[in-house]
């Protein structure tokens, strides 16, 4: 019995582990690669356009990420990848993902403090 | 005509026409009315969409303003399809969006 709700306990870690993201490897993701930088090698370029926390747009018309809803960021991504949101910049950035660099870079970017974002005005 | 009659005819005439007066007044509705709206979803910490996927409704407040007027006209012109944010968006004027941008991007207090 113990050692069933062990596995049990286990078992929702893992989903919840999975369904938050990896932060620490969306934080890479979220770099813009540089050839001349090992430590940016493999990185989709969201810091150019949002900030490297998503804490900084850099034009008006583009949304704070920082402290976003995990799961909106999942649906935004989701949505620009299967054509639901058409948007022709963030179409050809999410393109390139995987579910998996989907849910670290949302783990990372909602993980952000912030000042900015919040619930309630 | 017997003069009661009369008074509840002219009492209710003038009922029908005291709205249709004060919405000629004001040809849209005061951006306090689209607050309304926005709040009954935005304004809840930890709120949740039903349909058609069920994920948390963004955080607005402290956004910035141009991307809110910039994702309202996209769900007004379809390239967004939120239901609900669709059938919103398209009562809402450039102006009543940039208003309600500019209330809800304000930096918080």
């Amino acid at each position: 019995m113990k050692h069933i709700a062990l596995g049990l306990c286990l078992a929702l870690a893992c989903v919840a582990a999975h369904a938050g993201g990896n932060a620490d490897r969306g934080q890479r993701l979220a770099l813009v690669a540089d050839p001349k930088d090992v430590k940016t090698a493999g990185g989709k370029g969201c810091a150019a356009c949002h900030g490297a926390q998503g804490e900084k747009p850099s034009a008006p018309e583009q949304p704070v990420l920082a402290g976003q809803y995990y799961d909106y960021l999942v649906q935004a991504l989701s949505d620009y990848q299967n054509g639901r949101r058409a948007n022709a910049i963030m179409k050809g950035f999410a393109g390139q993902l995987s579910k998996q660099d989907i849910e670290d870079l949302a783990a990372w970017f909602s993980s952000q403090k912030t000042t900015r974002l919040h619930d309630q005005r | 005509m017997p003069r009661p009659f009369v008074q509840i005819f002219i009492a209710a005439a003038l009922a029908f026409a005291a709205p249709l007066a004060s919405a000629q007044d004001k040809p849209h509705a005061s951006i306090e009315s689209f607050h309304a709206q926005c709040i009954g979803c935005h304004g809840i910490p930890g709120y949740k969409t039903a349909f058609p996927v069920v994920y948390h409704v963004p955080k607005i407040a402290g956004q910035n303003p141009a991307y809110i007027v910039a994702a309202l006209k996209a769900y007004k012109s379809g390239e967004r399809s939120h239901p609900s944010m669709r059938g919103i968006a398209a009562s809402l004027t450039e102006e009543e969006m940039k208003k309600l941008a500019d209330y809800y991007g304000a930096p918080a207090k």
